[in-house]
């Protein structure tokens, strides 16, 4: 589904990955870890072609993202569904205009839109704030309208980037919850986080970052003690 | 195809509505430029049917006294084709040229009631258009001569006047149109940036980049459509205001061959208003629009 091999990215002189690799298979959900500035966003623009690699390869359902033609690049994003952290919802458009928005920007026509729109909303439980406006919403409600868009072409690969931050303990793992509830469904779930707390309860695999290399990968781990370690030394 | 059309439209729209101050500096500026050309490509395309109309550089009239007996006129007409600088000399005697007169005011004025008031006409063409002041000069000293009109001197200010629109026109055009190019660019920059968050969410979600440049590029060719057709609208308007105006410090302009069709300007501007805005909107989006 998703295979990093050696893979560096350098900004000028200075290194943002330093030959990563990294398999997921079809069906995983993966909980990628770190402090800010461990690597976890710029793996994740590689993965959805923001981003190119300076050395090593990127495969994503099967295509060569390290050398995918930029014409070609649509319709890989097409198969996948980006939760990305800095652009949520537009404001200017209520929930359901927001899912509609992305279905509409590929091309699918009024009544597929309606009939998609509908079973996304269902699914992450947004039917009653379906004609709110994102500024009505809570965070919560604002992320799972994020997701519900994300998910609402069925894409086999979900990625999300920081789906929790700046949400309360309860709503994180609400969060999480429907994460995992679409990875039941079949789709294979990246997600980034510093969380703790979900993480550890979540009990997935964990895939740990730290200044651009992946430190530790548990295949039903909580959160890594690496990290607790290189956390107490930056505070000391 | 309807659905994708109607999406790229209310994304047009939107685009549209978002910056009402920059679209309508853009719209006007486009306008502006626009009219100078429409204004300038009118008044050229009337001065040019003004000089194809006028006779030859080659030729003069010499209009007689009305003293003058037809047999004097045809005693002038013998001397002067013996002029070695003459070519050809043709008269129009008064009562032909009446008649031409007559039947081309038809319409307008009766004139069979009245009496002749015109006297009879050499036309003199001469071998060499440069002979032909001199020539004029020496015409216009014999004693049955009553005027001699050297269409030279009328040709001279039509091409003065073409030289002067031309200059006037298509400079400040040109320039006015560098500045519409720079503003409807500006424009759709301006509404590029503005809508940043429905660009990323478009590219995030696999929108193609013709998608995502196309509402952007048709708002950029609106402006243009706008600008083109206020100015077409006001070009028209002002010259048929000022028509009679031309005509009455110019009379020889009476004569001419109408202007430019009205519905030459009413698709050549908007249509040029469209290219250069979409042109330009097309570069915004090829600097600005990335996936």
């Amino acid at each position: 589904m998703v295979e990093l091999k050696q893979v560096s990215v350098v900004y000028g002189e200075q290194h943002a990955l330093r030959r990563v690799s990294l398999t997921v298979e079809k069906g995983e959900f993966v909980f990628l870890v770190g402090a800010t500035g461990a690597g976890k966003s710029t793996l994740f623009k590689l993965l959805y072609g923001e981003l190119r690699p300076t050395e090593g390869e990127v495969w994503v359902l099967g295509q060569p993202l390290h050398q995918i033609k930029s014409r070609e690049l649509p319709y890989l994003r097409r198969r996948m569904g980006i939760v990305p952290q800095d652009y949520p919802l537009l404001p200017r458009k209520t929930v359901w205009e927001n899912i509609a928005y992305g279905l509409r920007a590929i091309g699918y026509n009024e009544s597929a839109v309606r009939q998609r729109v509908a079973q996304v909303l269902a699914l992450v439980g947004l039917n009653e704030q379906a004609r709110q406006m994102p500024s009505q919403l809570s965070g919560g409600e604002a992320q799972r309208a994020a997701i519900a868009r994300a998910i609402a072409n069925h894409p086999p690969l979900l990625i999300a980037d920081e789906p929790t931050a700046n949400l309360d303990p309860d709503t994180s793992w609400e969060i999480i919850e429907l994460l995992m509830r679409i990875n039941l469904r079949g789709a294979t779930v990246i997600v980034s986080t510093h969380n703790r707390a979900i993480v550890d309860r979540a009990c997935q695999r964990v895939v740990a970052m730290d200044r651009g290399q992946i430190i530790s990968d548990v295949p039903h781990g909580g959160y890594p003690i690496e990290l607790d370690r290189l956390h107490a030394t930056v505070m000391l | 195809m309807i659905d994708r059309l109607r999406f790229v439209v209310m994304e047009t729209w939107e685009s549209l509505t978002r910056n009402a101050t920059m679209q309508a500096a853009a719209i006007s500026t486009a306008c502006i430029a626009l009219i100078l050309l429409g204004g300038a490509s009118m008044a050229l395309y009337k001065l040019d049917a003004a000089a194809q109309s006028l006779p030859s550089q080659f030729e003069a009239n010499v209009f007689l006294k009305m003293s003058t007996t037809r047999e004097q006129a045809m005693q002038l007409k013998t001397q002067l084709e013996a002029m070695p600088e003459i070519e050809r000399v043709a008269l129009t005697p008064r009562e032909v040229a009446w008649e031409q007169e007559k039947q081309k005011l038809a319409g307008e004025v009766n004139l069979a009631d009245l009496p002749n008031p015109l006297p009879d006409k050499l036309t003199v063409r001469v071998r060499d258009p440069a002979m032909l002041p001199a020539v004029s000069q020496r015409i216009a000293q014999s004693p049955f001569v009553e005027e001699v009109i050297d269409s030279r001197k009328e040709l001279q200010t039509v091409l003065e006047l073409a030289r002067l629109v031309r200059w006037i026109g298509l400079g400040a055009g040109g320039l006015l149109l560098l500045a519409a190019l720079i503003l409807i660019y500006n424009t759709v920059r301006l509404t590029i940036f503005s809508r940043q968050r429905e660009v990323r969410v478009m590219a995030l979600l696999g929108a193609t980049l013709r998608s995502i440049r196309l509402p952007f590029v048709l708002e950029g060719m609106t402006q243009g459509v706008v600008g083109g057709a206020l100015a077409a609208t006001l070009v028209l308007f002002v010259a048929a205001l000022i028509s009679d105006y031309f005509v009455r410090q110019w009379p020889f302009l009476k004569d001419m061959p109408p202007g430019l069709p009205p519905y030459v300007l009413m698709v050549g501007l908007p249509a040029m208003g469209a290219l250069i805005g979409g042109l330009c909107a097309w570069w915004a989006t090829r600097r600005h629009v990335h996936i």
